[in-house]
Parts: C-alpha cells; sequence; structure tokens
C-alpha cells in the first residue's frame, strides 16, 4: 500500500515534466507574444519588458529557468495582470472553483445515487423510466442553454435569486444548480447500472435467504459494490467539475479558475497557462491516486500494488 | 460527456442568449414598477445607502496609471488619482484638480501649474511638485514600457529619453523650483495640454510604495492615492470596491460612500445584472447589442456617439492592393449604409472617414461614398476588368459574431460589384495583432478610439512607420502635413492642415473605413451626475444617489446631451428614428478652440 501510493507520486514527476516542456513549446509556437495590443508601443520599451521577463534569452535558458522556478512552486508573476503572481490568482482562483465544484459535487451525489437506486430497485417501471428520463435531458443539456434559462426564470422572472457574481449563499444556488446538473444525471446513471448487476450476484442471494431486511441488502451490501463505476468515474469527475465550470463561471461571472484556462493562452500569458496546466495536470493525478485508494477500500478483491 | 460544457458552439450559445434576451422584454413586475409613467428596463429598487454599483468591464491588466489603456483600468486610475486638471463631467473642459492655477508664455511653450497648498496622499505624506515631475519621468522611462507614453512626447526632451537616446532626466522640461510649483518646457505648442494633464497617464503615483513594493504596488494595502476614492478592495475577475479617500482636497464634494466596479465582460450576464437590480449602471459596452431594440424605448436606456472608427486597413505592400486605383475601387464597392441598416441595425451610423465627427472646427473631407459604377470602372483601369485576372484576396477579422457578419457582407459586396474572389480569415485575437503588425494579411479588421477630443489622434496613426499604422502605406506629403499642423500655432490653420491631411489619406484608400462607434448604457434613474459625453467619461466624484426618487418621478436633467456633444438624444420614452442623435449638427458649433481631451481606450476588444 504504502509502496503503491509512493511510487505513484515518485511517477507524478516524470508525467509533470512531459508536460510542462510540451506546454511550454507549444505556446511558443504560437504567433504573437505577451506584449501585442492594438496599440503599438515603442521598440525600446517592447526591449525593456522582454528583458524584464527574460524574454531576450535564448529559449534554451528560458526553458532551464522556468523548470527551475516551476520545481519551486513559483511561476513568477502573470505577463496580463503584473502585479499578481500566477500563484496567487491560482490558489484565489481555486478556492472559488473548489467551493463551486464542491457543492456541485455532493448535490451531484446526494441527487444522484438515490434516483440511481431507485430506478434499479423499480427496473422496467415508470418510476425507472422517469428517472432515466430526466437523467437523459440533465445530460443533453449543454450547461449553458441551463444555466441562462435557470436565470431567465429565478432571477429576471422571478426576483428570487442573483443573476451572477459570487456574493452570499443565495448567488451559489444557480451555478451549483446548472454545474451539478450534467453530473446528477450522470451518476445516476452509473449507479443503476452497477446496482442492477449486483443485485443479480449470489452474495446478494445468500444475504436475502439469510432473511436480511432488504433495506440492509440493498444499503449495506449492494449498494457499496453497486457504487463502484461511480467512484471510478468520481475521479476524473471531480477534477472536471472543479476545474472545469469554465462556462458555468462565465455565465454567472464566478471568480474562478475556468476562465485563465482559455483566456490564458488567448492573451498569450505565458506563465499563468504554465501555471493552470501544471495545475490541473497534478490535481488530476492526485485524483486519480485517491480514486484509486478507495477502490481497494471498497472492493475487497482489488489489491494494490 | 464531460466536456459537454467545454464544447461552445456560438449557434447554441446564440440561441440560448437569445431566449434570455426575449426573457428579459417579457418579464413584467419587476419590483417597484409603477403601474404607469416612464417604461424602464427591469427592478426598480434603489440600493439602501450612497452605494455606486456598476459594470466596469472585463478585468484590468492594471491599474497604474502610467500602464493603463483600456476604459475599465482608465475609470479607476481617475477615480483614484488626481491630475493637475480634472474634466467636468458635463462639458469635458479642464477644471482646475490638483493645480490651483496656471498660465503660459506668450509662445505657449512655457507652463507653470501652481498646485493647492496642503495636498496629501491618503497615507498622509505631502503631495508636491516633484511627485508629478517623478511620476512623468517614470512614465517616460524605456523600463516603464507606458504604451500611452506618447502623450508626453511634447514635453521637450521627451522623445529622446523614452526612446533611450539620452538617460538623463535633466534634459527632460520638467522642473520643481518648489513644492507647489511646477514647470513644463515644450518642444512643440500643445492647444490641449490642459486636457492630457487629467489622462490617466499624466497622474501622480506615489513614488514610495512603487519604489516599495514594484509592481505589486497597486494591490489594497499597498496602494497610496491623492483622487477623490482609495481603494479597499481588489478580487480578480470579481470586483473593485473605493471608498471616499478621507484626504482628498475637496472630502465635502464626494457624496457617495462607496463604489463597487464589477470585472464582468460577459454582455449578458451584465444586462442581467442590470435587469436583476443588482448594479445600477451596465456601462457601454457591455449592453448587449441584440437587446438594443427593445431597449430603445426605455427610459434608462441611453446612447450617444463615442469617438471611435471602425474600418478595414489594406495592405498596401501586397499586389493588386499597391494600385491606388484598386484600393479606391475596393472603398466605392462598400455600401456602408446597408451594412449600418441591414446588420447592425441602425445601432451605428455609417462613416466614411477615418476620423470621427464632433471636432469643432475641424473642415472634414467629403466622406467615401458608395458608388458601383466607379468602382468597376476604376478597377478595369487598373487591369481587372470585370474583375478578370484579379488574385484572391482574403478578409482578416478577429473571432467575434458581428465582425464576420460585416466581413461577410463586405465579401458580397467586393464580388458581387468587382466580380473579384474574395475569402474570410478568422483567427483569435492575438494571432490577428501579429498577423497585422507583421503585414501578413490583404485586408484586416481594425478599428481606433481617440486619445483626446482632434482629428490627430486619428490622423497620427497612418504616419509613414507609426507602429499602430500596419498597412506599410506611407505618403512624405501626409507625413508633412502632420508636420505642418503640429508646429502650427493658430488652431484654425492647423485643423485645416489636418483636414487636408485627411483629405489626401481618403483618396490613396489605405483604409476603408465602414462604422462609426456610439455609447449604449443602462442607468438606473436614481444615479445622478452621470451625463452623456462624446468620451464616455464620467467622474465618480460628481455621482451620486438620489433617494429622494420615487417610481414615475421625471427624468434627471442630466439624461439630455452636454452642450460639447451638441446632439440629440432620442426622446425618451419614444421609439427613436434611426441614429438621428448621429447626424451633423446643422449650425456651426460655438467657437471652441482647445479641443476636448480625455483618455479613452486606444485598444479595442478583440
Amino acid at each position: 500500500m504504502t509502496r503503491f501510493v509512493l511510487r505513484r507520486l515518485l511517477l507524478f514527476v516524470p508525467t509533470l515534466w512531459v508536460i510542462a516542456t510540451l506546454t511550454f513549446f507549444l505556446l511558443r509556437l504560437a504567433p504573437g507574444g505577451p506584449f501585442n495590443a492594438e496599440r503599438d508601443i515603442p521598440a525600446t520599451a517592447r526591449a525593456a519588458l522582454a528583458r524584464q521577463y527574460g524574454l531576450d534569452r535564448p529559449l534554451a535558458e528560458q526553458y532551464l529557468t522556468f523548470l527551475a522556478h516551476a520545481a519551486r512552486l513559483d511561476f513568477g508573476p502573470s505577463y496580463k495582470f503584473p502585479a499578481r503572481q500566477v500563484r496567487t490568482i491560482l490558489l484565489e482562483g481555486f478556492r472559488v472553483s473548489a467551493e463551486l465544484g464542491g457543492w456541485a459535487l455532493l448535490v451531484a451525489l446526494l441527487a444522484g445515487i438515490p434516483l440511481g437506486v431507485i430506478a434499479a430497485l423499480r427496473q422496467n417501471t415508470a418510476a425507472d423510466a422517469a428517472v432515466m428520463g430526466v437523467a437523459l435531458a440533465g445530460v443533453s443539456i449543454p450547461n449553458f442553454v441551463l444555466g441562462p434559462l435557470l436565470v431567465l426564470a429565478f432571477s429576471l422572472g422571478l426576483y428570487w435569486l442573483p443573476p451572477a457574481l459570487w456574493e452570499g449563499p443565495s448567488s451559489r444556488v444557480l451555478p451549483v444548480l446548472t454545474l451539478a446538473a450534467a453530473y446528477v444525471a450522470y451518476v445516476a446513471r452509473l449507479t443503476r447500472a452497477g446496482m442492477l448487476e449486483v443485485l443479480r450476484q449470489d452474495f446478494i442471494r445468500t444475504a436475502r435467504a439469510k432473511g436480511l431486511p432488504e433495506r440492509a441488502v440493498v444499503l449495506r451490501h449492494a449498494l457499496r459494490l453497486g457504487l463502484l463505476p461511480v467512484v471510478s468515474y468520481l475521479g476524473p469527475a471531480a477534477a472536471a467539475i472543479i476545474m472545469g465550470s469554465l462556462v458555468v463561471e462565465q455565465v454567472f461571472a464566478v471568480p474562478g479558475l475556468g476562465r485563465y484556462l482559455v483566456n490564458g493562452a488567448f492573451n498569450r500569458d505565458y506563465t499563468l497557462v504554465m501555471g493552470v496546466v501544471l495545475f490541473y495536470a497534478a490535481f488530476l493525478m492526485a485524483f486519480n491516486l485517491i480514486v484509486d485508494l478507495a477502490y481497494a477500500w471498497l472492493d475487497p478483491r482489488v489489491e494494490l500494488d | 460527456m464531460l466536456s459537454c460544457g467545454m464544447r461552445r458552439s456560438p449557434t447554441w450559445i446564440a440561441l440560448a442568449f437569445a431566449l434570455v434576451s426575449s426573457g428579459c422584454t417579457l418579464g413584467g413586475g419587476a419590483p417597484g414598477t409603477p403601474p404607469r409613467g416612464p417604461r424602464y428596463f427591469g427592478s426598480l429598487r434603489p440600493p439602501r445607502g450612497d452605494v455606486l454599483r456598476f459594470i466596469n468591464g472585463g478585468e484590468p491588466e492594471t491599474i497604474d496609471p502610467a500602464l493603463v489603456s483600456g476604459q475599465p483600468d482608465g475609470r479607476l486610475a481617475r477615480a483614484l488619482f488626481e491630475g493637475l486638471t480634472t474634466p467636468d463631467p458635463r462639458t469635458l473642459e479642464p477644471r482646475p484638480g490638483q493645480a490651483a492655477r496656471w498660465e503660459t508664455s506668450a509662445d505657449g511653450l512655457s507652463w507653470t501649474f501652481h498646485l493647492r497648498a496642503g495636498l496629501a496622499w491618503s497615507d498622509g505624506a505631502p503631495l508636491t511638485a516633484r511627485d508629478f515631475v517623478w511620476s512623468w519621468l517614470r512614465v517616460l522611462r524605456p523600463a516603464t514600457a507606458a504604451r500611452n507614453a506618447g502623450l508626453l512626447a511634447a514635453i521637450a526632451g521627451a522623445e529622446d529619453f523614452n526612446r533611450g537616446v539620452t538617460s538623463d532626466p535633466a534634459r527632460v522640461g520638467l522642473d520643481a523650483p518648489d513644492d507647489t510649483t511646477l514647470v513644463v518646457r515644450l518642444a512643440r505648442p500643445v492647444p490641449y495640454l490642459l486636457h492630457l494633464t487629467s489622462c490617466p497617464t499624466l497622474l501622480p503615483v506615489p513614488r514610495r510604495a512603487v519604489e516599495r513594493w514594484g509592481a505589486a504596488w497597486t494591490l489594497p494595502g499597498h496602494i497610496v492615492s491623492n483622487g477623490a476614492f482609495a481603494l479597499d478592495r481588489w478580487r480578480q475577475n470579481d470586483r473593485f470596491e473605493l471608498v471616499p479617500n478621507p484626504r482628498y482636497r475637496d472630502r465635502a464634494r464626494v457624496r457617495l460612500a462607496r463604489v463597487v466596479a464589477y470585472s464582468v465582460d460577459d454582455l449578458n450576464t451584465a444586462a442581467n445584472l442590470y435587469k436583476a437590480g443588482r448594479v445600477d449602471w451596465n456601462t457601454s459596452g457591455y449592453v448587449p447589442a441584440s437587446f438594443v431594440p427593445w431597449l430603445r424605448g426605455d427610459a434608462d436606456f441611453r446612447s450617444a456617439p463615442f469617438q471611435a472608427v471602425y474600418f478595414y486597413s489594406l495592405n498596401v505592400t501586397r499586389r493588386p492592393l499597391d494600385d491606388v486605383r484598386v484600393r479606391r475601387a475596393l472603398n466605392l464597392a462598400v455600401d456602408r449604409e446597408a451594412i449600418a441598416r441591414d446588420l447592425l441595425k441602425g445601432t451605428r451610423a455609417p462613416w466614411g472617414r477615418l476620423t470621427p465627427q464632433g471636432y469643432p472646427g475641424y473642415p472634414p473631407p467629403p466622406p467615401l461614398g458608395h458608388d458601383p459604377a466607379r468602382a468597376r470602372a476604376l478597377l478595369a483601369e487598373a487591369g481587372y476588368p470585370g474583375g478578370r485576372g484579379f488574385p484572391r484576396i482574403s478578409i482578416l477579422f478577429s473571432t467575434s459574431e458581428d465582425h464576420r457578419r460585416i466581413a461577410e457582407a463586405v465579401q458580397a459586396m467586393w464580388t458581387r460589384t468587382l466580380g473579384i474572389p474574395v475569402e474570410l480569415r478568422n483567427m483569435e485575437w492575438g494571432s490577428t495583432l501579429q498577423a497585422t503588425t507583421a503585414l501578413d494579411y490583404d485586408v484586416a479588421r481594425r478599428s481606433w478610439i481617440g486619445d483626446y477630443l482632434d482629428p490627430g489622434t486619428f490622423l497620427d496613426i497612418m504616419r509613414g512607420g507609426d507602429g499602430n499604422n500596419r498597412t506599410g502605406w506611407s505618403d512624405p506629403r501626409y507625413d508633412r502635413l502632420l508636420a505642418e499642423a503640429a508646429a502650427e500655432r493658430d488652431p484654425a490653420r492647423r485643423l485645416a492642415l489636418l483636414g487636408a491631411a485627411e483629405s489626401l489619406l481618403l483618396a490613396d484608400g489605405p483604409v476603408v473605413p465602414i462604422y462609426h462607434y456610439s455609447t449604449v448604457e443602462l442607468l438606473k434613474p436614481w444615479v445622478r451626475g452621470v451625463w452623456s459625453n462624446a468620451l464616455d467619461l464620467h467622474p465618480l466624484e460628481d455621482v451620486w444617489i438620489d433617494h429622494s426618487w420615487r417610481p414615475g418621478a421625471r427624468l434627471a436633467a442630466e439624461r439630455g446631451p452636454g452642450p460639447v456633444a451638441g446632439r440629440v438624444a432620442p426622446p425618451p420614452g419614444r421609439r427613436a428614428v434611426r441614429a438621428p442623435w448621429l447626424r451633423m449638427p446643422a449650425a456651426a458649433p460655438a467657437p471652441a478652440p482647445a479641443p476636448v481631451t480625455a483618455f479613452a481606450p486606444g485598444e479595442d476588444r478583440p
């Protein structure tokens, strides 16, 4: 177990290095640079900026300097927002994105799992069809459609909830629901599929034969294994839901991390893009590791090695 | 599945937003709406307290006055800092700011500013004339890399200092003989100097904070300011919160207790916040164009001309655009009226010149018109009768639905009128900039927003070799006319020279003007002291919240146009005819020799 974790952690380093290197050079291949703007600046000023950020040195040297700093988690100041360190931008944005994503994930699990269990227990009934129908709708409606529709109804029509911004509990409701919708649906479907498979297995029949109440059979024995597909989905889902709330953050003006992913690249903000990409990669790998550990805990047949 | 949210298809977004926009106009029963009286857009519940909440636009890159280059950052810099002069919110005429009075020498080359007594920074340190000298030299230092350093170029020795020819600050014509006297020596007369002194670039910055914190001096806790407000909070991509600066020289005039400037760059989100009553002011540039036809009749909708022009530039270093007859043919084949009427629904005025309207005393050359027959004749003369043999040219534009629609229209006009093959080339913003700078294009979409109300701020960009020229076009006669105008002391003769230069520019056709920008904003009726003006400039120290406002009350007086603009705003409550405010004033404007100046964004948004 410890060996497994250590080995995985050690594998992080070369993986992150490959990602960092690819991103570094791909970014430099994009036309233009961080100091281009509609209004031109004199050549001397451009040279001064380049010197200040070390862009006048050979690319190989820039790359090595970057690696040396990145190893100490220091990405330097953002090119576009010179008053801020990339590290500060990442941490501030992540706090918001993590809160938004955390709530959305909680909603997804709290709503999705019971719905999936109900659908599995009542397979091929109207309840099953209704749950799966809603799930299909949830998966199919993109959040840039769902978000504005919720705003239209609850903010602009009824004046109940703020249409955007991140201030106070009421402002959390619409973005969290918008972000959670697709995941509720997905979790419900996965739970249903997992439960259906488990409920047919011998040990469930044994449990029932022993005379256990149905409630205990489902909750204590079936659910634990039936959730395995959800758990394996949870790793990438958590990473995506926390880092990938780009559209929701845009529609609801939430000051999260998502928009830096795209805008940083558009602005050729080299340091910010490097920071975001590496942060995202590390986050994804960490979550996958957690999922593997959770797997071993849920399913005694799985051995970590 | 996981990426469903990431696949943004413009059509779907447009559809979703169309749903929202139509809903916006349907949603009756907004809180506070009276049964009768003027119609407003959304909630009419005023804020508690003297708080102004507004959409400030995209997250500012910086609020360092020396470096700001856009409207959101400029607005904050002006609220936090005060220059020698400040603009009048109605007329934009300079008023005494940190300077109480000033005098100028007979030749106009030497200016002496006398600062008010007892000026202080927000941390209590005294503010002296040396602060101005240090701040202006900082703008000029190459290491600062200030994009707008050119605004100081008329100061003696400033250009050499800025270009690194000399690094001796004593060679720059700035002097502070004592704490309250600032002497500025100019290399050439600048009729609009008192307007420049209120631009963000010329605002004083706190030397101690800048030297102590470096680029991070603008963060809350570090920043020290001298303007009407002090920075209380700055959360990236979210908001700036300002509170009155207790040491401001005229503290009693500041009536707002708090200003919240939201960094929201999504137009639909901005309009939603306004309708729901979460902000009091949806500033210009952040009202979705598709809403405008519905909003026109609302009493809180305002629109006025804005000094910016949308144009195509032609790369004259490439064949066949190196032929003036081809350039003229392309210009004459564009039906600007149709674009403004059918595509832009009358929200913008068709425009046939590089300089915008409304410069008092400026003799504008006749605008480029639409003449298909003449265009065909010119093309035939150039050796391409009916477009035969004409090489394929492309129109480059940055990603935007509006740019695409206009490019498609122009493509169709050129193909149908001239029979030439035209293709569209779309790039994201950064690549577009790079391509235009490197002259790697045939035809490119551009726009220009003036720094101060003077034709020079537009004509200068087409000077041969100017970094903003980006067409490869240069004409010694044009450059000479601009140089003569810069040296000319008589305002009328100076403007005549500039008019001659523009006439030459339009005849040679390196640019294809398309439309004239206008401001479009939404302002709740209880916000007072925000006046319409051509520079979209609204000093926050003059803004206040009218708590006596009640639904159904008459409109605030300032909803009319500012006298300088001399234009008629659409009458409230009545559906406006197509852009009536963009007609030129019939009568000659009153003599106002000094052009009104202000800092407007030199950059436009992608």
